[in-house]
């Protein structure tokens, strides 16, 4: 019998409480190995990892690609496949490969199928994957079935078209499938973090609301404690360095939500307005009260990231303070002069921008007054048509802003420093999120076809 | 007193690719009580900061975390072009100096 199978037998014979370790809340940058030894020494039923966000941003969804190295990822990969393996718990992960549409997936198990093979372990293995299909999307837009989330303008069946890749975050029904067709490892592309813990015992009759409360803390492994960290965490027992107090566990309800007291998935709605959290002792934290209510009106989140063109950056620095107190005025000056050269014989079919560090780079909107900097960094972005034609961009560009003549220039050799040459970069494709919807549909759990294989 | 001077934790990070979340945790429920009952944190405060219309903030009270919640509508989304944070994470810095 595989693991997901034995753990199932045993906790229904034996109704005993179940322990989870959340090894990892972002596979792939590193498990702490003396806290994920720890944990696993306490036995766990389930070992769980998330491997990905949205947080990333669009280009690695768009790209196919991971934003974890690939020695991290294997060197990850390979610890919890071995941990999982050494106690015959299921191993879950979820959102494989950062973004979790098919190339992730399929870089993933590329990576567990030659570990299986070099450390000549063998088990049982369940895939589940979150690409949806192009044509129910499109029927589904146009049966007005796709709703925008946060104000995300409605979705069209051409940005359905345009997407280089679309996913769905699925819930805890696929996992249960999975779990259920007696497997030792399940990796999942894009799905919602706490199906990855709280399909198991959900199957088993533990309530839905505690167990996706449960999920949500421990997902991010030892974040909710004191100190916050990247190190394992068990959901029933904790007696690591860190602390799970009271008030971190209850605080951690606010990371990267919106809403403290609601977090919805895709079956329905986790309700922490009664959620209690008591000390056990100075480093346990017993949680209470959270509430689940069924979605009588089943939605998926999607998400797409559709290609903009490629991208090329200027980086350089300046130090001047009359080209500083200008730079409002020399940034477009010189973005007009590129322009005339570049589009002399070619259309305009490129955007640049301009970040200044040391004014506006980071914030939103710069308090008036503010002294300004004695040292700025200035960052120009082009994204255009190919990456040919970004480079052009930026190197014109570098060019006419080094020596661009400004009202009472001194420094007539040159307005830029230049941390190193060439400062022109070329960063490849550049994407957006054009999909960040929810869709409407009567089985959700039917979008995320299962493949189980033996290795 | 500055916001800085009695926050444990002031922290921003997306929600999203739309939104932005900002926590105000606190070590201590006087200093909680101190902060939310404060008039310094008005949606019109908060949006003047940001460059949004009070109607792209919403602050919701946690008095279980001892922490204050605030969400903002981005005016550009995660990763779209001209974003100059795609997680969000330095968008906290225009909350420190607000004086309680």
């Amino acid at each position: 019998m595989s693991a997901s199978g034995r753990i199932l037998d045993e906790i229904r014979r034996t109704r005993r409480p179940m322990r989870f370790l959340g090894a990892s809340g972002q596979l792939g940058y590193g498990i702490p190995t003396p806290a994920f030894n720890a944990g696993l020494a306490r036995k766990p039923d389930l070992i769980g990892c998330d491997m990905g966000s949205i947080d990333i941003g669009p280009t690695y969804l768009g790209k196919g690609e991971m934003a974890t190295a690939p020695a991290a990822t294997r060197r990850d990969l390979r610890k919890a496949l071995l941990g999982a393996r050494s106690i015959d718990v299921p191993l879950v992960i979820g959102s494989a490969g950062s973004a979790g549409a098919a190339p992730h997936l399929d870089a993933t198990l590329a990576i567990i199928r030659e570990i299986a093979r070099t450390e000549g372990l063998h088990f049982r293995l369940g895939v589940l994957r979150a690409d949806l299909s192009r044509d129910m999307l499109r029927a589904s837009v146009r049966a007005g079935a796709v709703k925008g989330i946060d104000d995300m303008l409605a979705l069209t069946e051409e940005e359905v078209n345009e997407a280089a890749h679309i996913v769905g975050q699925m819930g805890m029904g696929p996992f249960r499938r999975a779990l259920s067709e007696d497997i030792d490892v399940l990796i999942a592309g894009r799905a919602c973090d706490t199906a990855i813990f709280a399909s198991l015992p959900t199957m088993l009759g533990f309530p839905t609301g505690l167990s996706v409360h449960m999920a949500k803390i421990i997902e991010c492994a030892s974040l909710c404690c004191l100190p916050g960290g990247r190190d394992s965490i068990l959901a029933t027992l904790d007696e690591e360095q860190r602390r799970a107090t009271p008030v971190s566990v209850a605080a951690h309800s606010l990371y990267e939500q919106a809403d403290p007291y609601t977090v919805y998935e895709p079956e329905g709605r986790l309700d922490l307005s009664a959620a209690d959290y008591a000390a056990v002792d100075d480093r346990r934290c017993r949680v209470t009260g959270a509430m689940w209510h069924d979605s009588t009106d089943p939605c998926v989140k999607i998400e797409g990231a559709r290609k903009l063109g490629e991208r090329a950056v200027l980086l350089a620095g300046a130090a001047d303070p009359r080209f500083i107190a200008q730079h409002r005025e020399i940034l477009p000056a010189v973005a007009t002069v590129v322009r005339d050269l570049v589009c002399e014989d070619a259309p305009e079919d490129y955007t640049l921008r301009f970040r200044v560090y040391g004014v506006d780079g980071v914030r939103m909107a710069a308090p008036p007054n503010e002294p300004p900097p004695g040292e700025v960094f200035v960052m120009g972005e082009c994204i255009a048509p190919t990456a040919e034609r970004a480079a052009e961009v930026v190197r014109t560009l570098k060019q006419y802003l080094l020596h661009h003549g400004y009202a009472g220039r001194l420094s007539t050799a040159g307005n830029l420093a230049f941390p190193f040459t060439p400062p022109e970069v070329s960063l490849g494709p550049a994407y957006r999120f054009n999909v960040y919807h929810l869709l409407r549909t009567p089985d959700p759990d039917g979008l995320f076809p299962l493949e189980v294989e033996t290795l | 007193m500055k916001l800085s001077d009695i926050a444990q934790v002031i922290r921003s990070k997306n929600a999203g690719p739309r939104r932005l979340t900002l926590d105000l945790m606190f070590a201590s429920d006087a200093d909680y009580r101190r902060v939310v009952q404060s008039p310094a944190l008005t949606t019109e405060r908060i949006g003047s900061l940001y460059g949004l219309p009070a109607h792209d903030v919403t602050v919701i009270p946690y008095p279980v975390g001892r922490a204050i919640k605030i969400v903002l509508a981005r005016p550009i989304m995660a990763g779209d072009p001209g974003d100059r944070d795609v997680y969000g994470a330095q968008q906290h810095a225009p909350l420190l100096g607000i004086e309680i």
